[in-house]
């Protein structure tokens, strides 16, 4: 399906930091269904990328197209109301590496607050979609209980499931292992693996190279704000093109 | 002392604490909206919030209380000794509440802002939803803090004639001749009430502790 529209598309976005110039002219095609890596040594601008998608942060220059729609800022170049920049977020889910919970939220009211406040679900509705999901991701049991008592991986499960309740055409996971203990890392992988088998859009930046192996249908190597190789999985790790990925691998080795 | 001045002794009490309530319950908010106006960085109200805020915070409660009892009278705005009295503790105490809605405003985890973003929430929503129940959580032992320092530096209106909880003991003990019997007993009871506001702090933490482990 080569003429299908992209799920999700960046044309060459930029962003400096002051004088940091952190991302250089990226584009990236997300097709439907599919799940695609961002790797990348610390720095390189992924994260600071992931996050240009949804414009939390405000790339300088360059598109984000959801469903060819723009994000963020129209054809003209101008940024778009804060109303039709949450609309677009509403149909993106994110994942972030420290959780971002609600503390004075259930686990429920975590899951179903967007979907209510935001999409206008019933009460009734929202919940029984929340309870599906939280039996997905395991922790039906957990629904009146409050973050402060879940572990890790639980908090990361709940945030999986409150970007899920939107139903998003896309989510972008930012590092979304890299703040859990090693043995709660699996639980939070699996779910994700679910996901991907499932038909989820996915982009996932992280640094968990089976996870990128066996689930992606793309990985993307970024290194000092640029994408350095865009490959199948197959081919990034088994035949790395370019002297830069080759030694970020050998150290995963 | 007598009944009777038990009785102007309650009776001081009460002015206090009502005068006190009032400015409290009016304080809070609008400390909010002060702390947060002078952090909008909308262009000179938020710098004239700053410089009210530091006015506000320099001004001794003596100075403030004649200011607007004798000087609105000046500009044609006439105005009685406990209005004066409630609106200065009131003005007062916003200034200082207005500093510390500031701190927990701006000490507020990112992290969970980006979260409502994400999911398509707008800036009122967040405010509404997310941030104000967590911040009054957060700023309740300070702003607690400030409301008992405004009972206990109330007496300063009296100096345009009103008759709190302090100055009524000068009444008695001009009655009675015996300064310290009114003044121990002024004392207990300025003590009972504070002992009051942070019980009901307690009670407030309490209800909160449920998801702030």
């Amino acid at each position: 399906m080569p003429d299908a529209v992209p799920a999700l598309e960046a044309r060459h976005i930029s962003k400096t930091f002051g004088e940091l110039e952190v991302l250089r002219d990226i584009s990236l095609v997300v097709n439907p269904g599919d799940t695609i890596s961002v790797l990348g040594p610390s720095g390189s601008g992924k994260s600071t990328m992931l996050r240009c998608l949804n414009f939390l942060e405000t790339p300088d220059r360059g598109q984000v197209l959801l469903a060819g729609e723009p994000v963020g800022r129209r054809a003209d170049g101008r940024l778009v109301s804060d109303k039709e920049l949450a609309k677009s977020r509403a149909r993106m889910g994110m994942v972030f590496q420290s959780f971002n919970l609600w503390p004075h939220f259930t686990v429920l009211q975590n899951v179903i607050e967007a979907p209510t406040k935001v999409l206008g679900l019933s009460k009734d509705e929202a919940v029984a979609r929340a309870e599906g999901l939280l039996a997905k991701v395991g922790l039906a049991d957990k629904r009146d209980v409050y973050p402060f008592a879940l572990s890790g991986g639980q908090k990361q499960r709940v945030a999986i499931a409150r970007a899920l309740c939107m139903k998003p055409d896309v989510l972008l996971f930012d590092e979304p292992t890299s703040a859990l203990d090693p043995e709660l890392v699996g639980e939070v992988l699996a779910v994700m693996r679910d996901l991907a088998k499932e038909g989820m859009t996915m982009v996932v930046v992280t640094h968990e190279m089976g996870f990128a192996r066996d689930v992606c249908d793309e990985v993307v190597f970024m290194d000092r704000g640029v994408v350095v190789e865009h490959a199948p999985p197959a081919e990034f790790f088994g035949n790395p093109k370019t002297e830069r990925a080759q030694r970020f691998l050998s150290r995963y080795a | 002392m007598t009944g009777t001045e038990l009785q102007m002794l309650l009776s001081g009490a009460w002015t206090t604490v009502w005068i006190s309530a009032i400015a409290i319950v009016g304080g809070v908010p609008l400390g909010l909206v002060l702390g947060l106006g002078r952090v909008a960085g909308i262009p000179v109200l938020s710098q004239l919030l700053a410089l009210y805020i530091s006015i506000g915070r320099a001004t001794p409660l003596v100075t403030l209380v004649l200011l607007l009892f004798v000087g609105l009278p000046v500009v044609g705005i006439n105005i009685d000794a406990v209005t004066a009295g409630v609106l200065t503790l009131l003005l007062n105490t916003a200034t200082f509440n207005a500093e510390i809605w500031r701190s927990v405003y701006q000490s507020f985890p990112r992290g969970q802002i980006e979260a409502a973003q994400a999911v398509g929430m707008q800036k009122g929503a967040i405010f509404r939803r997310i941030m104000l129940p967590q911040m009054s959580v957060a700023a309740l032992p300070g702003l607690m803090n400030e409301a008992t320092l405004l009972v206990k530096a109330s007496p300063a209106i009296a100096v345009i004639g009103i008759v709190d909880l302090t100055r009524v003991t000068d009444r008695i003990s001009a009655r009675t001749y015996e300064p310290l019997p009114p003044i121990i007993a002024a004392g207990i009871i300025y003590m009972i009430i504070i002992a009051g506001m942070v019980r009901l702090q307690r009670v407030l933490e309490k209800r909160a502790a449920k998801w702030s482990a």
